[in-house]
């Protein structure tokens, strides 16, 4: 009787063992806590259209791995392009200063980099709306050969070499496994959780300062001529339209019609947001206008007509000069350097 | 000291060595007291196992050619019958030429009378706009579209002297999970003896064929000569999947 209670309990024993190891090598374990976060959604803001979060609970130990991984040249396959290489907070997570962004081997990107904040309200990513989930942007850049020119195996390979990101990814998921979700989810924590929403502009909206003179002119401008596509407070409808921009021959790039093959999209891309936009500089798809004027120029005189363009720009949008001037000031005032300089975002 | 052990100690001490060992990889769902199915897949060229890279084999057009890499998702797997119906749970398997694992397919299911399995060759809709998956829906099988978010839901590349391309190579990434080129192609394949009665603690083994010549040509002409590479979305991958959606069947079914 005695031996078979023993040789039950070894059995037990056994089972329980297996049990609390594979709990720790893949389920969760009971012990694991990480600190939820909201979003915050700025007051009178509308609500994002889909929770980006709701396959991926926001938490302070999520965001401060997608956050590590922003920054680290390792997703690239030399170590020289992290995703800050070309999303540089100092220009609102866009490339300053760049119509193209540099990429491996002395390449360049074949459009212009997006400035990154106030995602949870985009649908879709990149400026043909190619990409339909923000934890997938990131393996765009990440294995395109002539920006980060890696792959997905081979990034976790160098992930999972390294103690803190063991640590990290243990802090965030509950166990130390490294795969492309975690990662992805991580770093969509991190780039979803970028709000930028304290420019004067908004000072302004919160009653917490005023417009001059020619930034007043320049608002009321702006909300006559450019709130079609330019809609507050986001200053972006999100759509994809054909602003009449020449073919550029040699890029020869149709935008949306890439993705959804149909004619009808010819020429089609994001509209941008205007946030930031004084330091989010050169513009359009492929930064060929170099300062707002020129942009204000091709408004007014640049268009090109063909069978797609935006039926908001036939006639073109004219502004004298010195409204020009009062649109180019008013339009600094979106400028938000609080979220340039936050911390939380910066290089940790 | 240790007299025999007897069946009650034994089972339990295999319980528990199993349970170690099965929680290593994602693993089949098996529970020896229900019936249970392995499907297992079988590339073939007119009736030949396919050989990667070093076999030649001629399409309809006297093309010839060779095959470098050969994977296709099969999902939602299901086995039906007159009322009845068992559905595979996160039923995701990517069959891959290169890695014989993969080409079966092993669940335990109710028992009960079934005529045919049937499943989704291609990864659904829904699974296209999920954001980051695992397993073999992971974007790392090199299975996913970065830059037009979806998944490839079947691919096969290789080279052919009537390749245009360079190294002569004919690459198929065929995808679209949506608008008039949708690839997706839901597969029926009745059982050759029409019903089979899947009983308790018992193996059932289907043998699935799938003769990789019907790309070339069945609804629509494929020839390597004009289009050697069909790798985004359209009307020409369309085209190849209206073709493929027919390349199964069952050779047998064992028990």
């Amino acid at each position: 009787m005695k031996k078979k209670i023993i040789s039950i309990l070894i059995a037990g024993f056994v089972v329980v063992c297996a049990w609390l190891l594979e709990a720790g090598n893949i389920k969760e374990s009971s012990s694991f806590h990480a600190t939820p976060l909201q979003l915050k959604i700025p007051a009178g803001w509308p609500k994002p259209p889909i929770n980006i979060f709701a396959n991926n609970p926001l938490t302070e130990e999520g965001f401060q791995l997608g956050r590590k991984l922003f920054y680290d040249g390792r997703l690239s396959k030399d170590g020289n392009f992290s995703c800050a290489s070309c999303h540089q907070q100092f220009a609102a997570f866009a490339t300053y200063d760049h119509d193209f962004s540099h990429g491996f081997n002395n390449q360049f990107s074949t459009r212009n980099a997006p400035p990154l904040f106030n995602l949870a309200w985009s649908k879709l990513y990149n400026l043909d709306g190619g990409v339909n989930h923000i934890e997938l942007q990131a393996l765009s850049p990440m294995t395109a050969p002539n920006e980060m020119a890696e792959n997905i195996d081979s990034v976790l390979k160098k992930l999972r070499k390294d103690a803190s990101y063991q640590k990290m990814f243990k802090a965030a998921f509950g166990t130390s496994l490294i795969n492309s979700q975690r990662m992805l989810k991580a770093l969509a924590q991190f780039t979803g959780s970028l709000i930028s929403s304290d420019s004067k502009y908004d000072k302004v909206k919160r009653g917490e300062a005023t417009f001059n003179e020619a930034e007043e002119h320049g608002y009321e401008l702006f909300k006559a001529r450019c709130n079609t596509c330019h809609k507050e407070p986001l200053f972006t409808d999100y759509s994809f339209r054909n602003n009449g921009l020449p073919l550029n021959d040699f890029l020869k790039d149709y935008g949306r019609m890439k993705i959804t093959g149909d004619p009808a999209d010819s020429l089609k891309f994001k509209v941008p947001t205007l946030r930031n936009v004084s330091v989010t500089f050169p513009y359009m798809h492929d930064g060929r206008l170099y300062s707002l004027y020129k942009v204000i120029d091709h408004y007014s005189k640049g268009i090109i007509q063909s069978p797609t363009l935006d039926s908001s720009l036939k006639k073109g949008i004219t502004f004298t000069e010195e409204e020009k001037t009062d649109i180019v000031y008013f339009l600094h005032t979106l400028n938000d350097t609080t979220f340039e300089k936050n911390k939380r975002f910066s290089q940790p | 000291m240790m007299s025999k052990i007897s069946n009650l100690q034994c089972l339990l001490l295999c319980a528990g060595v199993l349970f170690l060992l099965s929680f290593s990889h994602k693993k089949a769902c098996v529970n020896s007291n229900l019936p249970t199915a392995k499907l297992i897949f079988i590339n073939t060229v007119k009736g030949n196992k396919i050989v990667l890279n070093d076999s030649i084999y001629t399409n309809p057009f006297n093309e010839t050619y060779s095959i470098s890499k050969l994977r296709y998702y099969i999902t939602n797997v299901s086995l039906q019958g007159k009322d009845n119906i068992f559905k595979e749970q996160n039923s995701y398997h990517l069959i891959d030429q290169s890695e014989d694992e993969t080409q079966s397919i092993t669940f335990s299911l109710q028992s009960g009378i079934y005529s045919s399995v049937n499943f989704l060759l291609g990864v659904d809709s829904l699974h296209n706009v999920s954001g980051a998956q695992t397993y073999d829906l992971d974007p790392a099988k090199d299975m996913f579209w970065t830059w037009n978010s979806g998944y490839v839901m079947a691919k096969m590349e290789g080279n052919s002297p009537d390749s245009k391309l360079v190294n002569h190579k004919f690459e198929f990434h065929i995808g679209g999970f949506s608008g008039p080129y949708n690839v997706l192609k839901e597969i029926r394949l009745s059982f050759p003896d029409k019903q089979i009665s899947f009983n308790n603690g018992k193996s059932y083994t289907i043998i699935i064929n799938a003769d990789i010549n019907t790309w070339w040509q069945h609804s629509h002409d494929i020839k390597i000569s004009e289009d050697a590479n069909v790798t985004s979305p359209g009307i020409n991958a369309k085209n190849i999947s209206d073709n493929y959606a027919n390349m199964f069947h069952i050779e047998k079914v064992m028990r």
